[in-house]
């Protein structure tokens, strides 16, 4: 399946790239496998698997974890800081 | 059923002019409050430059403004905030609610400005004469929006 993951504010920083458009295994079901096989493929993604950090899945805002499918966009993003 | 106003815009907020419109817009109404929030001078700050998630934004200040104005039987709830590079004194943000009694519209805006906090997906970078960073969410900005978040479920059970 592939899914496109975004990296918001800080975490955009950290992975030194806005976003990836990944095929993997169908065996990823949520996010938080999703985040470890990230994991597997950049040790900066740890930064990631924080649970601070929250989750945008196809324009709503969702809890952790969340079950993901193919043609998915997720975004991982830092606490939010607008106001 | 109450009027909700939402906009997030790189246009600069005239909060003078924006409560202008408000007083009198509703004549049922005595309450109109307003919280305007604005870049903070600090040491060596340059300029604030806030990013948010088009569409999840706008659907999450929706639903605070939506939330506040079933809770406490608003008339109008309206919520304008900026993107993109303000320098300081600039407004990031502009709240306000009308009802017919004061308590529920100041009540109203400090649930509405507490919960954009951590609820709307927004971040702030500062820019400095040192470089650039990212605004840390702060736990006392956490702590605001679980204090209503409590009250309205302890008011609900």
């Amino acid at each position: 399946m592939q899914i496109t993951i975004r990296y918001m504010a800080s975490l955009r920083d950290r992975m030194g790239k806005r976003e990836d458009i990944l095929d993997l295994p169908d065996t990823i079901a949520d996010s938080e496998a999703l985040t470890a096989h990230l994991q597997t493929l950049d040790p900066a993604a740890n930064a990631l698997a924080h649970p601070a950090i929250r989750l945008i899945l196809n324009d709503a805002i969702v809890p952790r974890p969340s079950a993901v499918k193919d043609g998915d966009t997720l975004a991982f993003c830092p606490p939010f800081t607008g106001g | 059923m109450a009027t909700i106003s939402i906009t997030v815009s790189h246009d600069p907020i005239d909060s003078g002019a924006r409560l202008d419109a408000l007083a009198g817009a509703d004549p049922d109404c005595g309450g109109l409050a307003s919280f305007v929030g604005q870049v903070r001078e600090e040491p060596g700050l340059v300029a604030l430059e806030l990013e948010h998630y088009p569409a999840v934004t706008e659907k999450a200040l929706q639903t605070i403004a939506e939330t506040a104005a079933r809770k406490w039987d608003l008339h109008r709830a309206v919520i304008h905030h900026r993107v993109g590079r303000m320098e300081i004194g600039e407004v990031i943000v502009f709240v306000a609610a009308t009802a017919p009694h004061r308590r529920a519209a100041l009540d109203a805006v400090g649930y509405m400005i507490d919960l954009l906090k951590t609820e709307a997906p927004f971040w702030k970078q500062v820019h400095s004469n040192k470089g650039s960073h990212w605004v840390e969410a702060r736990d006392t900005d956490r702590d605001a929006a679980d204090y209503w978040t409590d009250q309205i479920a302890s008011e609900d059970a």
